[in-house]
């Protein structure tokens, strides 16, 4: 199965229409643009600042997300998920800015992290904290433990947590096997409910739940 | 299972069908696991004050991480800049770009 979308958007260079008569099918691909890209301009944004961390960055890969995507409009398939597409295009436009220095890890064993998130709850229950994720408002807390949170375990989270894809699609949009996105995804998210608890501890939340911002 | 997976498992005193619960929760929330294991594992966490507890507790925290997408999005100045860049491709919808 190929990893990337068809023809590889991000990599071509059409000429511009500027100063041309437009044509039909001008139109008709600024209507599909319109229509099928432009309203995920918000979750390119979330990827593409979780993959740089940093605002300016993020900027100028979702800027050259969509214009390549753009340019390269006839190689997406009517039809199929455009947002996948754009994660996709992002995430090589980024690899691309940072010369393709992929992160790698090894594989991880997902039950592992899955046990180990068990034994997270358990001492969160034997401190009372058993119900802090339903009785806080994790929000801040979330976002700086997910800007610490490593890469690729962050992208992981981001995707299938946060945007909803599924493994699958994710796995398309990251380039790594299922099973790799659910390793990675299962380290993130027992990496983050270990900093939550530690954030609750440093705020005394088991005696005052209104101390936690 | 491997052997300092069935140790923390001891530890934590849990039962085997809550050692698959234990495993298997987060594949059986995300819907990643055959409908006969999912059953399975309903019908445990059902019949467990232990696993419907810790099943709340990754909820909520599934829940919490999910609600992050309501709160950040793509800034004013990049939409103004991307547009301004679509605009120079002669893109006609150039201006929808902005909010």
């Amino acid at each position: 199965m190929s990893l990337e979308p068809r023809d590889a958007p991000g990599t071509g260079g059409l000429t511009a229409d500027v100063g041309q008569e437009r044509s039909g099918s001008d139109v008709a691909r600024d209507v599909a643009f319109e229509r099928d890209a432009l309203p995920w301009l918000d979750d390119v944004y979330r990827f593409a600042l979780s993959l740089t961390r940093e605002e300016s960055d993020a900027d100028d890969v979702v800027q050259e997300t969509f214009l390549r995507a753009y340019r390269s409009w006839h190689t997406f398939i009517p039809g199929t998920d455009c947002r996948r597409w754009l994660f996709t295009i992002c995430r090589n436009v980024f690899l691309r800015s940072r010369e393709r220095q992929r992160p790698t890890v090894d594989l991880e064993d997902g039950e592992q992290d899955a046990v180990a998130a068990g034994s997270v709850y358990a001492a969160a229950r034997e401190k009372g904290y058993d119900d802090l994720f339903a009785t806080l408002d994790l929000a801040p807390a979330l976002r700086d433990a997910l800007d610490e949170l490593a890469e690729p375990f962050r992208s992981a989270v981001i995707l299938v947590d946060v945007e909803d894809l599924s493994y699958e699609s994710a796995a398309e949009v990251m380039g790594v096997p299922i099973g790799t996105v659910r390793s990675r995804l299962f380290r993130g998210r027992r990496l983050l409910q270990e900093k939550l608890v530690t954030v609750a501890e440093d705020l005394g939340f088991q005696t005052s739940v209104q101390g936690m911002p | 299972m491997s052997a300092p997976a069935r140790s923390q498992l001891q530890d934590l005193g849990l039962s085997a069908t809550c050692a698959e619960v234990l495993h298997h929760l987060w594949d059986y929330l995300d819907e990643q696991i055959t409908p006969s294991g999912a059953e399975r594992l309903r019908a445990h966490i059902a019949s467990c004050p232990t696993c419907r507890g810790y099943e709340s507790y990754q909820e909520c925290f599934l829940q919490a991480v999910s609600k992050l997408r309501q709160e950040l999005g793509a800034p004013e100045s990049l939409r103004e800049r991307l547009a301004e860049r679509l605009k120079g491709q002669g893109c006609s919808c150039w201006d929808k770009v902005k909010r």
